[in-house]
């Protein structure tokens, strides 16, 4: 199937006139995950520095980017606030990411999410959205999302979840990076890298919020990142996901990457004095075999910049 | 080619003159200019990536005579905002009515319209020339008197409302459908031009999302109308209904810019006459300068060069405007005697309990009397939640914003309606004081949220709610679920010293229809009978 006739039974299911609904074919059939994933964790006040030497503790964003790879760069703009408010990715955290990528050989990099409050807005106060386009590079784009790029997807192994509308830039690209923010969230206790997949959803997102751990354990079989980083350069530890109140903001210099989503979710965790077992979503993609979610069973590998 | 002085000189002396060098196509040009000028400022009517708009969007209903004259009667003081309006007043009187001719978006797109308009019939007299001032009279009485209905009538309103609730939206839709179907359906060949031409018109001239309002149709209507009467007559509108220009001809008329026509001596061929597009010229070849608006065909098609303009001594003027002291008695009574209806109507002692005005909204009466219904604030609202309202406040109220949680929310580091509304019905807030404004309250309808009705957890609004200390809350409650199960979950309520009444909780609700949260006008800074109960225990901060 071309992309073309994908495309064109994507509308004429959309339009009700097919009883064969298409399908974005996403394997399911994973690679085994590590089972002594690495992960690194690294600590510094440069966050530039910071990113590359914990790229550096992984073996190199050249493990992860291949030459010529189309890579979107996935981090959290959810919300309307500043930098300093934490409750979006750090810009420099994506900066250095995006630096790292086109030095590995990237031939484009493109950058979005979908935000909860005005995309625009969010955007830009993130101070993402100045953060990348102060990197004139033809290779990177910044976009806001194009409505009709959402296709309806099948999700095989899904347990409270059948199918999710998912943005095909996500779903296609040779290299996904996910680079959310740590942060305390009303419902699943804290947002990490699991939660920050919801970024590529489309429809009603308001609806995954009823078993959500297993929805988005769900939604990481068929979108599983090359690579993840979680910024905790500062985080949230009240009133999440979107705080406001800078009393609420804790600056702790860290972030953490490892290629296994569950692994740099749970090990991110314990950041906040909560046991990996205690977020709903880091133990049912365990329990998926999604990742491993046993700080005993990793690589750790630590670095200071 | 004789100038000026040859021209005088040719009338004067009776002898055949030549056709002057045409002054008509400076005039298209002025209002291809403005009419540009207007689109643009149209179009920047919206967030551009700072939290100050960077152009004085609303120049047009600001330099607006009538408007300033309605906002100015209807508050009974100054406005400054509308001091603006002085400019065109002044230079009417120095000019007359070039604005109608020269300026006027609405003008310019009649005229640019007017060859797929064109009247079956030749009209050449004004149908009903003595309508636009009663109209004038009865919304400057009305405005000074409690009945806000200039916005009704006046043509920037008309214009700019059906643009932006309208026409904006709806030619986004086609577009958007547009592209939407090369890019599924056509080839690539199609695409690789498409494509690039979507992404231009989306960076260009289209807006940044689809929109959607309340009384699309009617505002269209209204704006469309004005359109279809020119197969009526020649700039219907402007003849027979505009109040502004008939205030502008009255300023023109007392100015001391005079048009000269023909003579006894021309050979009243009343070529003049037949191309007029007012209705300015009579049988004698006379201008009335109450109604030209110096759109130099006449001049220009004048076989013997004979029209002109000059600056005259006031002493040659005539009677302006002749109307029936039946007809202003009972515009004037009827302006002056409508709000006492008005004010006995159940609203005036209930208002709509969903009624809910943008941050910054004055008291309802002086918000009435200052909102000219323009349509600004709707355009520019960032989350589509200002929508024209409908009979909630009254046919009066037609049109003046209100805040549709469930369609849109209130941005909460959003500013603009404040900074576009050009008469201060909306005050431009500080944003410190923005996000503390409060417009209304939410309230849980505790049979249909999901933790409360069917123990399912669901924290959505709570996430959403932009206070930085969360005015949705949670308690914890046991409760039995549909499947007999006895579950914790985490009920939400609502901080009441904290709510500002955004809307983002009603808005985000994930059930499929009504939202099980919702937000009415109860509490709102502006209307201190609306505070709430726990207002008095010193719970809630005063105002």
């Amino acid at each position: 199937m071309n992309r073309r006739e994908f495309l064109r039974d994507v509308l004429l299911w959309s339009a009700g006139l097919s009883l064969a609904a298409p399908r974005f074919t996403v394997s399911t059939v994973l690679a085994a995950p590590d089972p002594s994933p690495l992960v690194a964790v690294g600590t510094g006040a440069d966050y530039v520095k910071l990113t590359a030497a914990v790229f550096e503790g992984l073996g190199g964003m050249g493990k992860f980017v291949r030459h010529g790879d189309r890579v979107v760069v996935k981090p959290n703009i959810g919300w309307d606030r500043a930098p300093d408010q934490a409750a979006n990715t750090h810009p420099l955290v994506v900066r250095a990411v995006i630096d790292q990528a086109l030095a590995a050989g990237a031939s484009s990099v493109q950058v979005f999410d979908r935000p909860c409050n005005d995309p625009r807005r969010s955007y830009k106060n993130s101070g993402i959205e100045d953060m990348v386009r102060s990197i004139r590079d033809r290779r990177v784009r910044i976009e806001h999302l194009d409505e009709r790029k959402f296709v309806p997807v099948d999700i095989a192994r899904g347990k409270a979840v059948s199918r999710l509308e998912i943005y095909r830039d996500a779903l296609e690209a040779d290299c996904y990076i996910n680079v959310p923010v740590a942060k305390h969230h009303g419902l699943s206790r804290l947002t990490l890298g699991l939660k920050n997949s919801m970024g590529v959803l489309g429809g009603n997102r308001g609806r995954m919020h009823h078993d959500l751990g297993q929805k988005l354990a769900d939604l990481a079989t068929v979108l599983r990142p090359a690579l993840n980083i979680i910024d905790a350069t500062r985080i949230l530890l009240r009133n999440g996901p979107q705080g406001g109140s800078l009393a609420d903001v804790k600056t702790i210099d860290t972030i953490i990457a490892s290629a296994d989503p569950v692994a740099a979710d749970a090990w991110a965790t314990t950041l906040f004095g909560l046991e990996p077992g205690d977020i709903e979503s880091t133990v049912a993609a365990h329990a998926m075999g999604l990742g491993e979610m046993n700080i005993d069973a990793m690589q750790l590998r630590t670095v200071t910049a | 080619m004789p100038g000026p002085d040859n021209r005088r000189n040719d009338r004067t002396a009776g002898a055949a003159g030549k056709r002057l060098r045409p002054l008509a196509p400076w005039r298209r040009l002025s209002q291809a200019l403005f009419l540009l000028i207007f689109f643009f400022l149209f179009i920047k009517t919206d967030y551009t990536g700072t939290d100050r708009l960077e152009y004085a969007v609303n120049i047009l209903f600001r330099i607006d005579p009538l408007l300033a004259a309605c906002v100015m009667l209807a508050v009974k003081g100054l406005v400054a905002l509308m001091l603006p309006a002085l400019l065109v007043v002044g230079l009417t009187l120095v000019l007359g009515r070039f604005f109608c001719g020269w300026v006027c978006p609405m003008g310019a797109l009649i005229d640019l319209c007017h060859p797929l308009l064109r009247p079956r019939k030749r009209r050449t007299d004004t149908l009903y020339p003595a309508l636009p001032y009663l109209l004038l009279i009865f919304v400057l009485a009305g405005a000074f008197f409690g009945l806000p209905v200039a916005g009704y009538i006046d043509p920037f309103s008309i214009l700019v409302r059906g643009l932006a609730i309208a026409l904006y939206p709806a030619f986004n839709q086609a577009a958007t459908g547009f592209f939407t179907f090369t890019y599924l359906e056509a080839p690539g060949f199609v695409n690789v031009v498409t494509e690039p031409v979507y992404s231009f018109l989306r960076a260009t001239i289209l807006p940044f999302d689809q929109k959607y309002y309340t009384l699309v149709m009617l505002s269209a209507a209204v704006l469309l109308a004005v359109f279809v009467l020119e197969l009526v007559q020649r700039r219907f509108f402007c003849r027979n209904l505009c109040p502004l220009g008939g205030l502008i001809g009255l300023t023109a008329a007392a100015g001391f810019f005079r048009g000269y026509g023909g003579n006894d001596d021309c050979k009243a061929c009343r070529a003049c006459r037949k191309v007029c597009r007012m209705g300015a010229i009579d049988e004698k070849r006379r201008l009335a300068m109450t109604r030209c608006v110096l759109c130099m065909d006449c001049r220009d098609k004048c076989p013997r060069g004979l029209i002109g303009f000059r600056f005259s001594p006031p002493s040659r003027r005539p009677a302006p405007v002749s109307l029936s002291r039946r007809a202003v008695m009972a515009a004037l009574g009827g302006a002056a005697l409508l709000p006492l209806f008005s004010g006995v109507r159940s609203m005036a002692r209930v208002p709509d309990p969903f009624l809910i005005r943008p941050p910054g909204s004055l008291p309802e009466p002086e918000f009435l009397g200052r909102c000219v219904r323009c349509g600004e604030c709707m355009k520019v609202c960032i989350g589509n939640a200002l929508h024209p309202s409908f009979l909630e406040s009254g046919l009066e109220g037609m049109f003046a914003p209100r805040l549709i949680p469930r369609i849109g929310y209130c941005e909460f580091n959003c500013t603009l309606c404040g900074q576009v509304c050009p008469t201060g019905a909306i005050r431009e807030l500080a944003l410190p004081d923005k996000h503390t404004c409060k417009i209304g309250h939410a309230f849980f309808d505790t049979d249909r949220c999901l933790p409360y009705a069917k123990g399912i957890p669901c924290i959505v609004c709570e996430e959403h709610c932009p206070t930085p200390e969360k005015a949705i809350r949670f308690r914890e409650a046991v409760v039995e679920n549909d499947r007999g199960e006895t579950v914790t979950v985490r009920q939400p309520y609502v901080v009441d010293a904290l709510c500002i009444g955004c809307g983002i909780c009603e808005n985000r609700c994930p059930l499929p229809d009504g939202a099980a949260v919702y937000v009415t006008a109860a509490g709102e800074a502006r209307n201190p009978e609306h505070a709430l109960p726990a207002a008095d225990t010193g719970l809630y901060p005063p105002p």
